[in-house]
């Protein structure tokens, strides 16, 4: 019953999703490929704003409009992303850092949306193997905010020069049991997807406490976005083995 | 040539100083254990002494192991026995006063070229060293607990440490089969500080009623961590951690990103503690 999803965005976090929904056997369009005739599910993962809102809104014409619309709530709430659309009430965020991992998917709920139909919605996922864990709606869910902010701070500590970046990695594996240094995790995960949520936070909960390290941004100008990119924190080559730099 | 020291000691017995021993005599040096009292010092030993035996009775290591090991303890009740030491790694309670007590004495005593170490995780090490007349060979030391396994320790180079001290201290700590990084002294060290927002972002989180405890727990467990913050903190106490919270807090003079929650305190002054009183952010039945 959930054939045809429409993915919007570019880069890892489409392709992830891309490959979860193909594991499922479920089409994936994109918007420039044209629409098919019945769409099932919207699924946005677009991480800059402006292209995000503008993509929503041109989708939202040729679309009926009962079909759910799952939109990555990393930097905005889901609330100001459902307020762009004429039918606010199908809006969901969910959060697609990990996607392909993480068995539990992050569902945050717009004040606009229309609590009768969230069965019917989080059916889709369900069938594609999720469990759901429908939280607050405040950007970037429990994980991508509680990583972003481990990043944040091991930026800080870098740039304050208290150790170095092989040392913050391997001190929070050993000394702490993390799954990955914050560093690495950083160059995994995109240093400008860790950037924009931490925009996200730092704009819509206005504390100081958010503020993003000024190295993450300088690092996002230069590029130098993580394994993607072939530089990050580390460097890599195209086995994506670890070399410092 | 190996890097190493050829007489050590470790001031105070509790925890972390014990453990420490542990670490030290499993890899052959004979170690100077000081307390307050001998009867304190040889209670201690004997509670290695149990913990060693269990792990024979486990196979896992041989009665004349664990023998030689706690063979290698003097216990002392006098800092002036610590005189020919050239590395003294101090663990007592983390009161500042009763740390620099300790150094200003062991300042007197030793030669100027003895390390003196301290294991705090939350003091100043600049601040201790400042106290002292030679303050080039004065550094933190600071194992993780529990120390016999915790492979991280964090060589802290004061202000005014000598860094080819820390060098060389870095060299013998790999010595010892552990994994050292050297940390520039701030506050927090490296670890307690870049773990701040894993538990400070938990209680925010369900403080602004975005997920619950075990929401929190749940989700962060799926993305790879070991245990949730919550669960954590009630297996390290929560009163440890609002003590690590308001320690950097305040050494970085209030900077927000480390401001504690008023929950962490509610929670120390209802005595919800975690495991060790039985009820933390759960509940534990016996």
């Amino acid at each position: 019953m959930w054939n045809n999803v429409v993915l919007l965005g570019d880069g890892p976090l489409f392709w992830e999703v891309r490959d979860y929904l193909g594991d499922y056997h479920v089409q994936v369009h994109t918007l420039d490929q044209g629409l098919p005739k019945e769409v099932h599910a919207v699924i946005d993962v677009e991480l800059d704003d402006e292209q995000k809102k503008k993509s929503l809104r041109l989708l939202e014409d040729h679309i009926p409009s009962d079909v759910p619309i799952f939109s990555s709530a990393l930097s905005r709430t889901a609330t100001e992303i459902a307020s762009w659309l004429s039918h606010p009430e199908r809006v969901l965020g969910f959060s697609p850092i990990l996607f392909y991992k993480m068995k539990r998917l992050e569902i945050s709920l717009p004040l606009q949306f229309e609590e009768s139909q969230l069965q019917a919605h989080l059916l889709f996922w369900k069938e594609m193997g999720k469990e759901m864990e429908v939280v607050g709606d405040e950007p970037g869910f429990v994980f991508p905010r509680m990583v972003a902010l481990l990043i944040n701070e091991a930026a800080f500590a870098l740039t304050e020069g208290i150790a170095t970046k092989g040392d913050i990695d391997l001190a929070m594996k050993k000394g702490t049991n993390y799954p990955f240094g914050p560093l690495e995790w950083a160059d995994d995960i995109g240093v400008d997807v860790i950037v924009t949520i931490l925009n996200g936070l730092y704009r819509e909960l206005g504390e100081e406490k958010y503020r993003p390290a000024p190295l993450l941004k300088k690092m996002v100008y230069a590029g130098y976005i993580g394994q993607v990119a072939g530089r990050g924190f580390h460097t890599y080559k195209r086995t994506s083995s670890l070399v410092e730099w | 040539m190996q890097p190493t020291f050829h007489r050590l000691a470790v001031i105070g017995a509790g925890t972390m100083g014990l453990g420490i021993v542990e670490v030290l005599v499993a890899s052959g040096f004979h170690v100077q254990l000081a307390e307050a009292s001998k009867e304190i010092g040889s209670a201690a030993v004997n509670r290695l002494q149990k913990r060693l035996n269990a792990r024979v009775e486990k196979g896992k290591v041989t009665a004349e192991i664990v023998e030689a090991m706690v063979n290698r303890i003097q216990p002392v009740d006098q800092l002036e026995e610590l005189r020919e030491c050239d590395l003294i790694i101090e663990a007592v309670v983390e009161k500042s006063e009763v740390k620099e007590e300790i150094f200003t004495a062991l300042d007197k005593i030793t030669s100027p070229d003895a390390i003196l170490a301290s294991n705090t995780s939350s003091l100043s090490i600049t601040s201790i060293a400042s106290k002292t007349k030679h303050p080039e060979r004065v550094m933190g030391l600071h194992f993780f607990n529990p120390a016999p396994y915790m492979p991280l320790v964090e060589v802290v180079q004061g202000l005014q440490t000598d860094p080819q001290k820390v060098e060389h201290m870095m060299d013998w700590v790999r010595h010892l089969g552990k994994e050292p990084v050297k940390v520039m002294d701030s506050p927090g060290f490296l670890v307690n500080r870049v773990a701040r927002p894993f538990h400070l972002e938990a209680y925010r989180l369900v403080g602004n009623g975005v997920a619950s405890k075990e929401q929190v727990d749940r989700i962060l467990q799926d993305a790879g961590f070991k245990m949730g913050p919550f669960k954590l903190q009630d297996l390290i106490g929560i009163d440890v951690n609002y003590a690590a919270s308001t320690s950097v807090y305040n050494e970085y003079f209030q900077e927000p990103r480390f401001q504690p929650h008023p929950q962490q305190k509610m929670m120390v002054e209802s005595g919800y503690l975690g495991q060790k009183t039985k009820k933390g952010h759960y509940e534990y039945v016996e």
